[in-house]
């Protein structure tokens, strides 16, 4: 979608040919890390939310307390840590996604082999280019995992509260994804121009 | 209500039997505007065991969560072998919950793990140098005490809110624990259940030297297990003392509740 309109307006101005590197720069620098941000914020953020949520008014958390372990340290840090490692890897595949999707819109107007877009695509990138955007998604797991993990266990009341304990860790999550993502592209420009 | 108070943290009486186990004083706990607790003592010593009773919604569930700080109390102390619990760091307050063994009112088996590793989650954390078998036939030997050694390898969700609390039961004693803080024990359960239970109490009272709040609304069980029962109306202990005292007293909230247990 981001490509056929790219493609419009360059076209537009004559520079049809900078296609394949607009798409892979979009894709790798913003597209790929933000939607799995906000794709992991909606499904991992809930999830977690809704599980700790009902541990917490099922007493299954107060339980853990009572038998003198860390419910922070057993449950929210390993869920944390997951959240971390997990979303530049999501991150890389949503990357190859859009890469694909990018080229087959590509291919639907004008035929052009994957290897060849990806060539034209990759020309003028870098390292820089690459690694940052990735592994800013790692502040983004942080910032899901946290948000997750704290709603869930603060949760009170019922299933009703699970419910919230869901909704909210999705709303913040995402609120917050997008939110340190200005921040990190900032400074990633600033650290890698 | 004042000499109630008196006997219960009476330091004559203290020194005779040793110092309490478990003192709790003027405690007083609300949330928002409803007032929960309003000033209670209590003090149970080694070997002893306290029923709680009183109606539905008194706060005996709360009582307990104050007692092994779960929540915090608006003001009072709760006393654990001498040692304030309020402001503890959390690992101080571990030292001492490992101590504690605590049987919520809903059982709060962890819903994804075995009847099993429910039991065994106490030793797996906090006995990280016994062996493997040692730890399984540890677990094998609680569940049987409380009758459930068949469910071993079941869901919580699989088994009935009575088995569930026996479980409950068996994790709480996993560590070995020199207090007993029991919510409705028996609730849920089958006479022949409940009464394997009250003995089981009463062998680690009388064995172990145990000293135990169990929170009931089963007289006769009360009767059976507990040294001492202690009845909350309204935030506070109306009455406590055994279970002639109670019989004997005059005053009017007593006489209703036994007349209708
Ligand atoms: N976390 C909480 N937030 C708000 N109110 C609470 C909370 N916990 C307990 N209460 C209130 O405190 C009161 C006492 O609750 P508690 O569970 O201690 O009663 P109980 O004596 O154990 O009753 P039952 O015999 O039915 O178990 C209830 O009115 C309850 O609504
Ligand atoms: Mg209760």
């Amino acid at each position: 979608m981001l490509s056929l309109e790219a493609r419009y307006s360059l076209t537009r101005f004559g520079a049809k040919s900078l296609l394949p590197a607009a798409i892979v720069f979009s894709v790798i620098h913003e597209t790929g890390p933000i939607i799995t941000g906000l794709v992991v914020s909606g499904r991992v953020g809930a999830g977690i939310g809704a599980e700790l949520a009902s541990m917490k008014v099922t007493e299954q958390i107060d339980a853990i307390e009572a038998s003198a372990v860390n419910p922070y340290r057993l449950l929210a840090a390993t869920r944390i840590l997951a959240c971390i490692l997990m979303l530049p890897l999501l991150t890389l595949a949503a990357d190859c996604c859009g890469l694909v999707m990018g080229w087959i819109t590509q291919f639907m107007v004008e035929p052009v082999s994957l290897h060849q877009f990806i060539n034209a695509g990759f020309s003028g990138a870098d390292f820089n280019d690459f690694l940052p955007p990735t592994f800013k998604t790692a502040v983004f797991g942080l910032i899901i995992g946290l948000i997750a993990c704290f709603q869930g266990m603060r949760t009170q009341g019922g299933a009703a509260g699970v419910g919230r304990a869901a909704t909210s860790s999705v709303v913040l999550s995402s609120l917050f994804v997008i939110l340190a993502d200005v921040v990190l592209v900032k400074l990633i420009i600033l650290f890698f121009p | 209500m004042d000499t109630i108070e008196q006997i219960a943290t009476d330091p004559a009486e203290a020194e005779q039997g040793g110092a309490p186990v478990i003192a709790v004083e003027d405690l007083h706990k609300s949330f928002g505007s409803q007032h929960v607790l309003d000033g209670i003592s209590l003090a149970v010593k080694r070997g002893e065991t306290l029923a709680v009773l009183g109606r539905s919604g008194t706060g005996k569930s709360v009582l307990l969560r104050l007692i092994i700080g779960l929540e915090t109390p608006d003001s009072g102390s709760v006393r654990i072998h001498g040692q304030a619990i309020a402001g503890l760091a959390l690992d101080q307050l571990g030292e001492i919950r490992k101590k504690m063994g605590f049987l919520f009112q809903h059982a709060a088996l962890y819903d994804s793990l075995t009847v099993e590793q429910n039991v065994a989650f106490p030793l797996q954390h906090h006995k990280k140098n016994m062996p493997k078998s040692e730890k399984a036939d540890r677990v094998r030997q609680l569940l049987a005490e409380v009758g459930m050694e068949d469910a071993l390898a079941k869901m919580p969700s699989d088994i009935s809110g009575g088995m569930q609390k026996r479980v409950g039961l068996a994790r709480a004693l996993a560590l070995e624990p020199d207090i007993l803080l029991l919510d409705e024990p028996t609730a849920g359960l089958d006479p022949i259940s409940a009464a394997e239970i009250d003995d089981l109490v009463l062998k680690l009272q009388q064995e172990h030297h145990m000293a135990s709040i169990v929170v009931t609304h089963d007289l006769h069980s009360a009767k059976t297990i507990a040294n001492r029962l202690a009845l909350l109306n309204r935030g506070k202990v109306v009455i406590e003392g055994d279970f002639e005292e109670l019989q004997k007293s005059d005053i009017e909230f007593v006489k209703e509740f036994l007349k209708h247990s």
